[in-house]
């Protein structure tokens, strides 16, 4: 079953279209990966998703319901959460404050907020810094708390912005372990990602923008050797 | 956490100390203890808003003053009832006047952030303090007469410190019940990054507007009290702008989104100008800015934020 | 006809000294994004030094203009440099409520110095009129009218072609971009401040020869401004003169058509509408920038 679908999205910013007639659908469980060059409209789709900017046409609909036009609360207490590239702490609150956030409220239904809070910090394998200050925290450690927020929100679906941009690779590994931990949890991953080793060593299935169209979908290797995506990326030979 | 129990019995210490205090105090400290009250009620209130959400207000005398207009031309429509009844027919309008005031400017207003909010809510006060000074039905300039209400056989100043003392503490109850609520939560996830608190599932926009209800109607039960302890007043006694002020003060000066801040902060600025400043009443706006200079340049955090700081450091 | 002809032409008068008066603020916003609640002191400033200045010497207020102005750029420069820059890096709402506290003091200072009682220039024309048409012009009006207009299209052409000009306005679009460009961001901001300063002090001396003002002046002067800045626009001449003309056409056509208590009224309830139309504000960065 697919919990995430895409129909026909498009979305122009004055007349330039950053998404052209998008459709895709995400599968239950699965960790996929959005790629393409700057300026492709990646982002753009997950503020689509996440309802931060409303659709100049198409729809989404999140396990078989239609989210499109719904406030941005809404969509989370559905069970949307998303983890920002560019961390967006509360700077002021601790690590286990910030994450006791996302666990009192996303998803509605019934809670247990401190095994929830607890579970997410454990999971994003920051539970050592519970006590930290936000506002203390290292790039790579806000990521973490970015998902781990994101994760106690008990989503079933979880967009991560670039969570690997500016690691090292050690903090690229963590991250990547972080991830399959999440999925193993029964949420499905949808990245958006630069770093194409970690795309490939994640992901179970590649998509790939450009200049706001869908132009590859299929498993990483595939993708990978795909004609069009490499000239995406590279230009075409004989386009000069 | 387990704080708690010992915060409770120090709060109810301090309530029944602060209560038997016209009994021991002198005529001049029942008032300056009025007015401490009154204005640690208000700063609570205002802090609902301002502190826990982090939508700082600069008009909430708008409140005040409807609270106290509404109940005055309630009360002396229902003058035959007996005189125990009159206050509480008083608070029920005005809380009711100010619940729907706040309702309807709540959806454009919180729209605003920061500085825009605060000066759109002295806008509204300046409207209201207009509109209550230029239609007659509100008697606004030539002056509205309130009831006496205090019981036979005791000191109207006594009453009416007794009466700010229960007010201060329903607020002050008020306050700590949201804080400690999931709604508190909410509303301090607004403050550090509202964008994120919508990403995380918060409904940012009824939690403001539920917040700005519950502070404007506190605010307008305040005003009034202190409109009874007056017995007159005019348009110009209950819209001050030295109170749109002095609000925001508090908690600057006791410390900004805590539960005891604007306490502190009124007892603090109260205790500066009254008893301090008394005698020097014309270089009293002079001080008051003075010391918010100082305070801005020196203590961003307020008392309790220096505090903190000496801790950690 | 006669009635709606002279209203337009009276709001067209108050619209142009509410943009004089409002600009400044709009670009101290513009550049340093710092409310300056204390605008409405500055104004005043302005209005009894040209008193002061037109009574010592026995000359025509508006010939105080460029000392008055001096005077003032030297005020702004030292405030912006001394005292609100250190609460600048903060949080905006400590900005404002220091620039609060300071409108507290001079306030209270001014109420001790000139009395609370309500003061006006009078220039040796104070009682010439002229009529065009149905509708009657003082003298004192139309001069007030001019120099507005006049100092408003002298800042905007400073801004547009001096290089310090250049400097403001890079340094307000992109302030981290200017600062590696070399700019002294400090001293910018302090001459903004400045040069805003100046230009408050010229409004006063022009509403001290139409209107009486007294001290207790300020709040309205600085409020007006904020509403000129949310309808014109944050930052230009441009913006501060339609927003003003805007606001001065508003607040005559109600005090003649609605009663006279209410332009403020009014003024807030158009500030309403437009928020609930646009609510990112009639530019949509205005509204961005106060975060």
């Amino acid at each position: 079953m697919s919990v995430l679908e895409v129909r026909g999205v498009s979305k122009n910013f004055r007349g330039l279209a950053a998404i052209s007639d998008v459709s895709f659908a995400i599968a239950e469980g699965s960790i996929t990966s959005i790629i393409g060059p700057n300026g492709a409209g990646k982002s753009t789709m997950f503020n689509l998703i996440t309802g931060y900017l409303p659709p100049t046409a198409g729809e989404i609909r999140f396990k078989e319901k239609r989210i499109t036009g719904l406030p941005t609360n809404r969509i989370a207490e559905l069970g949307v959460a998303r983890a920002f590239q560019i961390a967006r702490p509360f700077r002021d609150l601790s690590v286990f404050e910030n994450v006791r956030i996302g666990a009192l409220f996303g998803k509605a239904g019934a809670r247990d907020v401190a095994v929830t809070t607890r579970r997410a910090m454990e999971l994003a394998s920051i539970a050592h810094l519970a006590e930290q200050p936000a506002a203390a925290l290292t790039v790579g450690q806000l990521r973490h708390l970015e998902v781990a927020r994101a994760i106690a929100t008990r989503a079933d679906l979880l967009l991560a912005d670039e969570p690997c941009a500016g690691l090292n690779p050690t903090e690229t590994a963590a991250m990547i372990d972080v991830l399959r931990q999440v999925r193993k949890n029964g949420v499905t991953v949808v990245l958006v990602e630069h770093d194409m080793p970690s795309v490939m060593e994640v992901s179970d299935r590649l998509l790939v923008l450009d200049a706001g169209r869908l132009i590859g979908d299929g498993p990483p290797q595939a993708v990978a050797n795909d004609p069009k995506v490499i000239a995406a990326y590279l230009g075409t030979p004989d386009a000069a | 956490m387990n704080r708690t129990p010992a915060l409770i019995a120090l709060v109810i210490a301090a309530a029944v100390l602060l209560a038997a205090g016209p009994m021991v105090l002198p005529p001049f400290y029942v008032r300056v203890g009025q007015l401490m009250l009154y204005s640690a009620g208000l700063g609570l209130a205002w802090g609902i808003l301002g502190g826990f959400a982090g939508y700082a207000s600069f008009g909430h005398a708008a409140f005040i003053g409807v609270g106290a207009f509404i109940a005055g031309l309630v009360e002396n429509q229902f003058s035959t009832l007996p005189t125990a009844l009159l206050l509480p027919v008083g608070l029920l309008a005005a809380a009711a006047a100010c619940a729907i005031l706040s309702a309807l400017i709540a959806y454009p207003i919180l729209r605003l952030r920061g500085t825009f909010f605060a000066i759109a809510m002295l806008g509204v006060s300046h409207v209201c303090a207009e509109v209550t000074n230029n239609i007659d039905f509100f008697q606004g300039s030539m002056g509205l007469n309130f009831p006496p209400i205090a019981p036979a056989g005791m000191d109207p100043a006594n009453f009416f410190y007794e009466l700010y003392l229960a007010g201060a503490l329903l607020i002050l109850l008020t306050a700590w019940q949201i804080k400690r609520s999931r709604f508190g939560a909410g509303l301090l996830s607004i403050r550090e990054d509202e964008d994120t608190a919508r990403m995380l599932g918060v409904p940012t926009e009824r939690y403001k507007r539920t917040a700005f209800v519950i502070s404007a109607v506190l605010t307008g039960l305040m005003g009034v009290i202190y409109a009874h302890s007056l017995g007159y007043i005019t348009t110009d006694s209950v819209y001050r702008d030295d109170t749109n002020l002095s609000l925001i003060v508090y908690s600057l000066l006791g410390g900004m989104g805590t539960l005891f801040g604007p306490v502190i902060g009124a007892f603090l600025l109260v205790f500066i100008t009254q008893v301090i400043l008394g005698r020097l009443l014309d270089f009293h706006l002079f001080a008051t800015g003075l010391l918010l200079v100082l305070l801005i340049l020196a203590a961003p955090g307020g008392v309790s934020g220096l505090l903190k700081r000496r801790k950690t450091a | 006809m006669g009635l709606i002809a002279q209203t337009l032409a009276d709001g067209l008068v108050l619209g142009g000294i509410y943009a004089l008066a409002a600009v400044g603020f709009s670009l101290i916003f513009g550049v340093l994004h710092v409310i300056n609640l204390s605008h409405g002191i500055l104004v005043l400033m302005g209005a009894y030094l040209a008193l002061i200045f037109s009574e010592a010497l026995h000359i025509d207020p508006l010939l105080c203009l460029p000392a008055v102005m001096a005077v003032l750029f030297c005020v702004g420069y030292c405030y912006q440099r001394y005292l609100i820059q250190h609460a600048v890096d903060r949080a905006s709402i400590n900005s404002m409520l220091l620039t609060f506290g300071v409108a507290l003091m001079l306030q209270n200072a001014m109420i001790w110095l000139f009395s609370p009682d309500m003061k006006s220039i009078t220039p040796s024309y104070a009682f010439a009129s002229f009529k065009l048409g149905p509708v009657n012009f003082d003298a004192v009006r139309v001069s007030a009218l001019i120099a507005s207009l006049v100092l408003l299209s002298l800042l905007a052409a400073f801004l547009r072609y001096s290089p310090m000009g250049r400097v403001i306005r890079a340094t307000a679009q992109q302030t981290l971009a200017a600062r590696l460009c070399g700019v002294n961001v400090r001293h910018v901001y302090a001459l903004t401040f400045a040069v805003s300063a100046a230009f408050a002090g010229a409004a006063g001396i022009v509403i001290g020869i139409i209107l009486p003002f007294s001290p207790n002046d300020e709040g309205t002067w600085t409020l007006n401004a904020f509403v000129v800045v949310v309808l014109g626009g944050v930052g230009s001449p441009a913006g501060a003169l339609i927003g003003g003309l805007l606001l001065g056409l508003v607040s005559t056509l109600t005090a003649q058509y609605v009663g006279p208590a209410f332009p403020n009224v009014t003024m807030f309830l158009l500030l309403v509408i437009l928020l609930l139309i646009r609510p990112q504000g009639l530019l949509g960065n205005a509204f961005s920038a106060s975060r």
